[in-house]
């Protein structure tokens, strides 16, 4: 059970600025969406808290331990585009690379990371050989094996088609009923949002940051970005 | 010797390929040339020469790097051209005696014992690279942004790769040749990758079709009295179709 803590985060690439004084609080055992347009600095946030960036401006703190300190704690999820999914493994095979940090790998962990996304029977299968929506939880079972408490995850739902999202939103949930912290960011507005228990809004800065129904209370304009959503 | 090659350049091409690195490897076969024809010159063994130059090389390559994907491979084209073209002009530069096509497309009349300690010494290298390193390679292969934020040194690991891919070009120097040596590294590699559930699988079938690939070559060089490295290559187009063939059935 870890609640991660993020103060007043700043970043650019170069003169560009990126993200401007965000500050937020993700709670053990919540669903959080991350939402906001391309190029809103999603992706830039999560590698932050992930500790593979470090913020130019401000500080992340687990359980008040810096990041930097207890950085195996966050795992993140990476966008479908970053892999080579030609690429000869098996879903076994990449759900062992979750645990390429950990000395002794545990075959146990493994299948239970594979049971947690419901892909045991597929564990001999190659990544290639499985739909968009098993690939994705072939992903998101490597990522549970690296044994973190913080999950972030990086536009899971993307490409997804609707029965899909529904599936991997309810894995997810279990996943943060079962007492993880998830993140999920997404470009994907819509009425879907209720699923999560609490829901960010970022545009470079954090616009608004509640339940659904706070953000949307606070975002006037929510309905007119869109209807669609993960999940 | 030609079945050692036949191993061990498709079973390294098989990680190339799926690295995405051939086209680093094709320079790394080109950069070799100067080195040799320096080592040759000052009487140091061609293939310590080779192995530095080739890696030299494809540092260049990386160091001169650009930002988009098709501008990074004319900047490798551009590095590739260059060195073979240094090597070629250090000939008479230095002024000295080599059989440049026998360099550049194998000569098998020329292949002694220590062009078998070399494939022996590339092929020890591979290994150790594979037992210290297999399920490193396969994460940088599979996500090379997720390898790196994981913390595993990127760098080195690729250095290392393209050590043993040097040491594969140089050891298959005598067979082959530096420049026809890319269809063994390709050729036989796409046949192994074929629906192989990993990467491990994928370099022992890869190596099956380089013994094949290698044994007609070579028995053909033998019967016809022509050049084994041409020949291997010409089989290796050749094969390119019953591979699509192959695909299509499925």
């Amino acid at each position: 059970m870890t609640n991660l803590i993020a103060n007043s985060l700043s970043f650019s690439y170069g003169e560009e600025s990126v993200l401007k004084d965000i500050s937020l609080e993700l709670q053990a055992g919540t669903l959080t969406a991350l939402v906001g347009p391309n190029g809103a600095g999603k992706s830039t946030l999560l590698r932050l808290l992930q500790g593979q960036s470090l913020p130019h401006r401000g500080e992340i703190f687990l359980d008040k331990i810096p990041l930097r300190k207890n950085r195996h704690t966050v795992a993140l999820m990476p966008q479908r585009s970053s892999i080579n999914w030609d690429f000869p493994i098996t879903v076994e095979e990449l759900v062992a690379l979750g645990q390429i940090n950990i000395a002794k790998q545990s075959c146990c962990e493994i299948e239970a990371s594979l049971q947690r996304v419901g892909l045991s029977a597929l564990a001999k299968k190659r990544l290639d050989a499985l739909s968009g929506g098993q690939q994705q939880r072939a992903l998101l079972a490597k990522t549970l094996a690296q044994n973190a408490s913080i999950f972030l995850l990086d536009e899971p739902c993307a490409a997804l088609d609707p029965p899909s999202r529904v599936q991997f939103l309810s894995i997810i949930r279990q996943l943060a009923d079962a007492g993880l912290t998830v993140m999920v960011s997404s470009h994907d507005w819509g009425q879907a949002l209720n699923a999560y228990d609490k829901v960010i809004t970022l545009d470079q800065t954090v616009l608004a940051f509640g339940t659904p129904e706070e953000v949307r209370s606070k975002l006037e304009s929510i309905n007119s970005m869109g209807n669609h959503c993960c999940g | 010797m030609s079945l050692l090659v036949g191993i061990l350049c498709p079973a390294t091409g098989s990680v190339l390929i799926t690295h995405r690195r051939l086209l680093q490897a094709n320079l790394i076969s080109h950069a070799v040339v100067p080195g040799i024809i320096l080592a040759l010159s000052i009487g140091i063994d061609p293939a310590l020469g080779g192995v530095l130059s080739g890696l030299i090389g494809a540092l260049v390559a990386e160091r001169l790097a650009l930002t988009r994907n098709g501008e990074n491979e004319a900047v490798i084209n551009t590095v590739l051209a260059g060195t073979l073209g240094l090597g070629v002009l250090l000939i008479p530069l230095l002024n000295i005696r080599v059989n440049l096509e026998s360099i550049l497309f194998g000569d098998l009349l020329s292949v002694g014992p220590n062009d078998l300690i070399r494939t022996l010494l590339a092929a020890i290298a591979l290994l150790f690279l594979l037992k210290t390193s297999y399920q490193k390679l396969v994460f940088l292969g599979l996500d090379p942004e997720g390898a790196a934020a994981s913390g595993l040194n990127v760098s080195s690991l690729r250095l290392a790769l393209g050590f043993v891919t040097a040491l594969v070009v140089v050891s298959s120097m005598a067979a082959v040749g530096v420049v026809l040596v890319i269809g063994l590294l390709s050729a036989p590699a796409l046949f192994g990758l074929y629906q192989a559930p990993s990467l491990r699988s994928a370099m022992i079938r890869s190596s099956g079709f380089g013994i094949i690939f290698s044994f007609v070559g070579f028995f053909l060089a033998i019967v016809l009295n022509l050049s084994p490295g041409a020949l291997i290559g010409v089989l290796c187009l050749l094969s390119l179709p019953c591979l699509r063939v192959k695909k299509l059935m499925n």
